[in-house]
């Protein structure tokens, strides 16, 4: 018989709230993540009008990780490292059972650090690389998220990072799923972090897919499946989820959150760049396939959408061939911004809370859907409504797509 | 120059690179041991040593047999004697 996999926890770093509980208040309540950074004018060729979705970390909070574990630690990583802890504290697992072999740790980011990669160039670029930390290149590697998370935690099971862009923390979720399907371990900490840094906001300005329209104002920007989208906004922050097999969970007596039920990821083996709605439709048919579920059972499509005037369009049309105009769909990038390699973990955190608080977030800024998205039901206001099952969407660069399906408990 | 001057400034490579309280940096203290830094820290500390002392430092092969705070201040206690420039450029930055 199949084994039964759980959600029994999540913890999270955010622009809007140091908890999932706080994340969603602060999206139900409208709130934006998007900012000015003022800060990055000059790293940005002189641009006036740099936006965000930055977390701000207080002092303290930085240093509650101890400096040991801290000093291999980019921004991603130390995200990620809060959230960790959150979900430590939440599911109270003790140190004999994160140090038992049967507890893993599967994390990544789109680029390990890009703020610690900027620095150790111009170190080399000053000639002063020589003076930099020994731990800089722990900092950049791309699994430094994950390693991080598990020496911090003495975590000495699986250590994997499916380092995919934007789909990266959906796939460690879903590679988690596998685990345990396996029986490789009990329970894996899983999901991912990321951070917003100048050269990551170039290089989607290079791709002109970055959202910079003077007639919004900064939290107007991001504006999945809109006419008007003409971008995304960058975002970051860190989520970690305790996925576990039900019979471990039952065996220490812990309550699980929501059940995985389905998962697939696949690629186009087109275009590097984006994703095609043949291959969106296909990811999301073979997560339903091993759901065993039609698309009429799901209640609650959580969209990828990241208001690039392509991306959107791809999923839209994926979504709109499964489910046409029957299942409420909406993206939380809108007030989130896209938090890249993050996404799909923080997003999927707060499901849970939609989970529990019988209520589905809108889309925010969604004035008029563009032609191309049109006869999907993108929902406008929170939705009183208990959705029993969500179908989750992670779509990257790399032709990428990942598809989580989740199921109340 | 004294050796509390050279002390100082060697502390604070320590406090600056590795967040320790000053109260607890005395020469008795063991590197490893009693101030929990490790291989990868070793690393950190010469690099923060050769920045002070504006000397290179990483194939010093009496800086590998150091094992305590006070074999540290004995060790630039002689470089600094070696090189008397030294004392004028720590005295000034004190």
């Amino acid at each position: 018989m199949k084994q039964r996999v759980v959600i029994t926890g999540a913890g999270v770093t955010s622009a809007l709230g140091f908890s999932r509980q706080e994340l969603f208040q602060a999206l139900l309540a409208g709130r934006s993540a998007v900012k000015l950074r003022p800060d990055w004018t000059e790293q940005m060729q002189g641009n006036p009008r740099v936006v965000a979705a930055s977390v701000e970390l207080p002092e303290e909070q930085i240093k509650s990780i101890k400096r040991h574990y801290r000093r291999s630690m980019g921004p991603s990583s130390l995200f990620a490292a809060l959230a960790a802890r959150q979900l430590i504290a939440e599911t109270g697992l003790t140190q004999e059972e994160l140090s038992s072999g049967r507890i893993g740790c599967i994390a990544s980011s789109t680029l390990g650090s890009p703020t610690e990669t900027y620095a150790a160039a111009m170190a080399i670029v000053n000639n002063s690389f020589y003076d930099q930390s020994a731990c800089q290149f722990f900092k950049i590697v791309s699994h430094s998220t994950a390693f991080n998370v598990a020496n911090m935690l003495g975590i000495n099971g699986v250590q994997l990072s499916p380092c995919s862009a934007c789909a990266s923390s959906l796939q460690s979720i879903g590679l988690a799923y596998e685990q345990l399907l396996l029986g490789r371990q009990d329970l894996i900490l899983a999901g991912g972090s990321d951070e917003v840094a100048p050269i990551v906001l170039e290089s989607f300005r290079l791709l002109h897919a970055l959202g910079e329209e003077p007639g919004f104002a900064p939290e107007e920007i991001s504006r999945p499946f809109d006419a008007k989208r003409c971008g995304l906004v960058c975002g970051e922050g860190a989520a970690l989820l305790a996925v576990e097999t039900l019979e471990h969970t039952i065996a220490r007596g812990a309550k699980p959150l929501a059940e995985i039920i389905g998962y697939a990821t696949s690629c186009t083996g087109a275009q590097i760049s984006q994703s095609d709605s043949a291959s969106i439709v296909r990811c999301m048919k073979l997560a339903l396939e091993d759901a065993g579920l039609a698309p009429q059972e799901v209640d609650y499509v959580s969209a990828h959408a990241t208001s690039t005037v392509a991306g959107d369009r791809e999923e839209a049309t994926a979504i709109r061939e499964l489910f046409g105009d029957a299942v409420p769909v909406s993206s939380l990038k809108g007030q989130l911004g896209h938090t890249l390699g993050a996404s799909g973990a923080l997003e999927t955190a707060v499901l849970l809370e939609m989970f529990s608080q019988g209520l589905i977030l809108p889309n925010t800024n969604l004035t008029a859907p563009s032609e191309e998205c049109a006869g999907l039901n993108l929902i406008r206001k929170p939705l009183e409504r208990s959705p029993n099952i969500i179908l989750k969407n992670c779509i990257a660069f790399g032709g990428v797509n990942a598809t989580l399906i989740i199921k109340k408990i | 120059m004294t050796r509390e001057i050279l002390i100082e400034h060697i502390n604070k490579v320590f406090v600056d690179k590795f967040e320790l309280d000053p109260a607890i940096l005395t020469p008795e203290k063991r590197i490893f041991e009693d101030l929990e830094l490790d291989s990868l820290d070793i690393v950190d500390l010469v690099t923060g040593l050769q920045h002070t002392f504006g000397i290179p430092l990483r194939d010093n092969k009496e800086l590998l047999q150091i094992r305590t705070l006070g074999d540290i201040y004995n060790l630039f206690e002689k470089i600094v004697q070696e090189h008397p420039e030294l004392e004028e450029k720590l005295t000034k930055e004190q």
